[in-house]
């Protein structure tokens, strides 16, 4: 995430740089080599709200390399919720440029980020999300059901996410962690790339928070990347790497203080 | 990407499973293959069922409005279609008399031949001599209509006995006179001395007729006295073609001096089913109201229900599924509910329809007619119809809104 600092002298990016923080050094030898699976460069994202133009995010670069577990922390309306929108193809920045596997899809139509976001990215969410009147395995393969939808797969997630005895149960029939397995299920039925999960354990106790935990643990372990927004303490500590987010900019968190 | 090692085995750990529910899975197989079919309307089927009240509600608006449709609009063909059937051929009749103002007593060859070619291939021309006279058998007697023609098949039915086509003897006798005589085909009649055998009984006649068979005696024209005829009688295939044999009747006939008299009813008929088709319109019109409350009912519940949706709308569009798709499942839910109210309001106008077969004195062969089906038809495909426009801009709204905007809450 830092490959410009270099140019810019300046001494915190710089600092930041050669610390061989434990992520950043098994990630730097990747760097070079492919792309990064989503990359945020200079992103800015502003809304207008009518009352005046409130920049959510302001000049952000972020990285998400293959493989890794990545959390995206930040008190209340820093910009992590923006973020994971911009990485997620939800929105797109007002100026700055996401790539994904390398490639510019910064100004794509919106039938072009959908084909993306089910090709390349699975989403789970604090609410969890399952349509209600779809059972968990076809809440887990709804992702892909007008594409004709593979419901062995999904069979053999919910299995995977030790819901294999639940295949044909509602939502309203599952425990909260266990909605939370389906949605992970689901978010990994398109094959991703990258899961992106906002508050994954906002709603659940600290028992079934680590039970969810480590079920994206397992995902990481497929060598899926997986990017966690959160203020739980508990998430950040499963991730490999943290970055903070204060007021629409990355903050330097071994420094305490914010970069430029 | 996530390993397929994990996956085969999650495969074979899950096959087991379904098969030890067996009988939970019969029950929703049919749900499932539809499932996998049309995913669109599996989850609309089940997005209705949600709210079943609800979703009761607005297929009864719509049974309502399909039902004031196509029962009035079914009604209104019936009345028609036996105001028609009652003003018979009249329509299509034209009655040339002579103008007895202009001192012409009778209709000779060339009266008869003019109008001959007046209707060349578009009706057919029947010469009359028509006279007074009392009928006789046994003890009896009564008072009868005479008609001479030779060729009766082209005014009249037959009840008992065949119509001749040429008819050069015998009597045919009219209802009235055949009851107050007692008579049969084979009996005998004797009108003003002569004998005649009865060779057959008129029919009832349906409609309005000028020629009316109720007391007639139809003789062979030889049997008058007058050998001019006292009207011709031009049975016109058509209302119009009616019309246009009166103005050339009138103009061959009438053009240098008033000789004979041409009576059409071809225009009042027509100004006739002219009412009653308007009757029909606004009677439809009325329907089509009830339906189009029921078309607004169905899109304020579309709009209610998209709302509630709007983070499952959203969530569904994040992980991939396309603006389309939604529209699609969002139209085809409130086609459902058009197509249920459709079917249901059918079937009711149907029952109505029969009901009014059963009550009242209307004949079924008014009833059973091709229209009738299309207007029952019609309402069917019209309140579906209003469904689907109905539920196209929640549709619209709902699918086309950002998923990041919708998942915000």
């Amino acid at each position: 995430m830092n490959d410009s600092a270099g140019g810019t002298g300046d001494p915190a990016r710089t600092e930041r740089a050669v610390t061989p923080t434990s992520t950043s050094a098994s990630a730097s030898p990747d760097e070079r080599d492919e792309p990064s699976v989503l990359e945020l460069a200079d992103a800015t994202r502003e809304y207008d709200t009518g009352a005046g133009v409130v920049r959510a995010l302001d000049g952000v670069d972020l990285r998400v390399d293959r493989g890794e577990s990545l959390a995206v922390i930040g008190p209340s309306g820093s910009g992590k919720s923006t973020t994971l929108n911009l990485l997620g193809l939800l929105d797109a920045p007002t100026e700055g440029t996401v790539r994904l596997d390398g490639r510019d899809v910064t100004a794509i139509d919106d039938r072009e980020a959908t084909d993306l976001r089910r090709e390349f990215v699975g989403f789970v969410f604090q609410d969890f999300y399952l349509i209600p009147t779809l059972t968990a395995r076809e809440n887990v393969a709804m992702p892909t059901m007008f594409q004709g939808g593979d419901r062995g797969r999904a069979a053999a997630l919910l299995e995977r996410v030790g819901l294999g005895d639940r295949l044909d149960h509602y939502p309203s029939e599952l425990s909260g962690g266990q909605k939370q397995r389906v949605a992970i299920a689901r978010s990994l039925v398109n094959e991703p790339e990258v899961v992106l999960a906002d508050e994954p354990t906002g709603n659940l106790d600290l028992d079934t928070s680590e039970r969810v935990l480590d079920e994206f643990d397992r995902v990481r372990e497929q060598g899926v990347s997986v990017v966690l927004v959160t203020h739980d303490p508990l998430v950040t500590e499963y991730a490999g790497r943290a970055v903070e987010l204060v007021d629409g900019r990355v903050a330097d968190r071994d420094a305490g203080g914010t970069v430029e | 990407m996530s390993g397929g090692a994990d996956g085969d085995g999650g495969d074979d750990r899950s096959r087991p499973a379904p098969a030890s529910r067996s009988a939970g899975v019969d029950r929703e197989t049919g749900d499932r293959a539809l499932y996998r079919r049309f995913p669109a309307l599996a989850l609309a089927w089940r997005n209705l069922r949600r709210n079943r009240l609800r979703s009761l509600l607005a297929t009864l608006g719509i049974v309502i409005g399909v039902l004031a449709v196509a029962t009035l609009g079914v009604f209104g063909n019936v009345v028609s279609l036996s105001a028609a059937q009652t003003l018979g051929g009249i329509g299509d009749q034209v009655i040339v008399s002579p103008d007895e103002n202009a001192g012409v007593e009778s209709l000779g060859p060339r009266e008869v031949q003019a109008v001959e070619r007046a209707a060349g291939t578009r009706g057919e021309v029947v010469p009359l001599i028509t006279g007074g006279a009392t009928a006789r058998s046994g003890g009896s007697r009564t008072v009868a209509q005479l008609y001479g023609t030779r060729t009766p098949r082209t005014l009249f039915e037959a009840r008992a006995g065949e119509l001749p086509e040429r008819h050069r003897q015998g009597a045919i006798v009219g209802p009235e006179i055949a009851e107050a005589l007692s008579l049969r085909v084979g009996s005998t009649v004797e009108i003003e001395g002569n004998e005649y055998r009865v060779v057959a009984v008129l029919a009832e006649p349906e409609g309005f007729s000028p020629v009316t068979p109720d007391t007639a005696v139809v003789l062979p024209p030889g049997e008058f006295r007058e050998q001019e005829f006292s009207q011709v009688v031009i049975e016109a295939e058509s209302g119009d073609a009616a019309e246009t044999i009166a103005a050339d009747v009138r103009e061959r006939l009438n053009a240098r001096e008033q000789r004979v008299s041409v009576f059409a009813l071809s225009s009042v008929v027509a100004e006739i089913a002219r009412f009653f088709g308007l009757l029909s319109a606004f009677l439809i019109g009325i329907g089509a109201v009830s339906l189009v409350v029921a078309g607004v009912s169905i899109l304020n519940i579309m709009l209610v229900t998209t709302v509630e949706r709007r983070g499952e709308i959203g969530v569904m569009r994040a992980v991939g599924v396309h603006r389309e798709d939604v529209l699609r499942l969002l139209v085809v839910e409130a086609t459902l509910l058009g197509v249920a109210g459709a079917v249901g309001g059918a079937v009711l106008s149907v029952l109505a329809v029969g009901g009014l077969w059963y009550f009242t004195p209307v004949a079924l062969d008014v009833v059973l007619v091709p229209t009738n089906a299309a207007y029952v038809l019609g309402a069917a495909v019209f309140g579906v119809l209003v469904s689907l426009a109905s539920g196209a801009y929640p549709a619209y709204k709902a699918a086309g809104e950002r998923p990041v905007e919708a998942l915000r809450g």
